[in-house]
């Protein structure tokens, strides 16, 4: 399940809140998992706070997407800076897609000049990445994924 | 026929944000440039943004000063952010920041010695709300150290940021 979020960050939310409601959506998300240990989530996050900041307040999240990796949840995440910010019509809902998933990646982009600062972050913790996501997949097989192809079988039958 | 119209109102406290992100966002990218640790200032990360972006709604604050402390204790560079406040706001004023012109500026920044740590003191035009982590300190000489201007750094209704280097 490909989807985009975009956050409204300053002048809406200060770089802490933009931080914290990429935290909330992420975890929400992963919240659907039923063997993704939520504890595991929070540590990664909590890792992972000095790159969401230095990457929201340097501007570098407007261009360069978050993504996480979960099963069949393919989630990239933005933020809308300046006056965009005020008047974007956001939709913050978890994101589905990652209920049978065994196991999540969040990958961080690591623009100049913040490489090895985001590196460094990402090593700091199994579940987050500096490396290239996987392509997304088409629509059609990512919807396709979300269907029970046993349980279709059964009621066929 | 029906009509609609959408009114975005700026207020002093999206200034005061904005401003305190661009500022704080400038000094994690020239620390990152200049590769000095920056672990500290992301973990005081919101007692600071609270600060400034409280000085900068009540108007006190006048300027936040980077100061970067070579081993040998000589003190630079050292980065100025005065920020100037709008009698009464532009209404039609917008939120710009100039990060592609400070992404061309950063690249000609010298490199400091290992071991440079930082240091930010903010100065003030009339008396401030006192904050979490803030106490009163001196600003290093900046005697013998050159200046340059960059120029208006961020803009927004209230008030807006230049910067400049002292190297």
């Amino acid at each position: 399940m490909q989807r985009r979020r975009e956050v409204a960050a300053a002048p809406e939310r200060t770089t802490s809140e933009t931080s914290e409601t990429i935290s909330d959506l992420t975890r929400d998300s992963l919240a659907r998992a039923e063997t993704i240990d939520l504890t595991d989530v929070d540590g990664a996050l909590a890792k992972a706070r000095p790159a969401f900041l230095a990457l929201i307040a340097g501007g570098y999240l407007d261009t360069h997407s978050l993504v996480l990796v979960a099963g069949a949840l393919h989630l990239s995440i933005t933020t809308v800076s300046g006056d965009w910010a005020l008047t974007l019509e956001e939709n913050l809902a978890a994101v589905p897609g990652a209920a049978s998933a065994p196991d999540w990646t969040l990958y961080l982009p690591a623009p100049d000049p913040l490489g090895p600062m985001v590196t460094k972050v990402a090593e700091s913790h199994r579940n987050l990445s500096v490396g290239e996501p996987p392509a997304e997949t088409a629509s059609a097989d990512a919807a396709s994924s979300l269907v029970d192809l046993d349980a279709l079988a059964r009621r066929e039958s | 026929m029906t009509t609609a119209t959408a009114t975005t109102v700026h207020t002093r406290t999206h200034t005061a944000t904005y401003l305190a992100e661009v500022i704080l966002g400038t000094i994690g990218d020239l620390l990152a440039d200049l590769g000095i640790g920056a672990s500290r200032l992301y973990r005081d990360w919101d007692q600071d943004e609270a600060a400034i972006k409280q000085w900068i709604e009540e108007e006190s604050l006048d300027t936040v000063v980077l100061e970067c402390r070579q081993p040998s204790g000589k003190v630079a560079p050292v980065v100025e952010f005065p920020v100037s406040y709008t009698a009464y706001g532009l209404g039609d004023a917008a939120f710009t920041a100039q990060r592609a012109k400070l992404a061309r500026y950063r690249a000609k920044l010298a490199s400091v010695p290992t071991g440079t740590t930082f240091g930010l003191v903010c100065t003030f035009r009339k008396s401030r709300t006192p904050m979490p982590g803030w106490s009163p300190t001196t600003r290093a000489s900046t005697a013998g150290l050159r200046s340059t201007n960059f120029g208006v750094l961020a803009s927004a209704p209230h008030a807006s940021t230049s910067m400049r280097v002292l190297t």
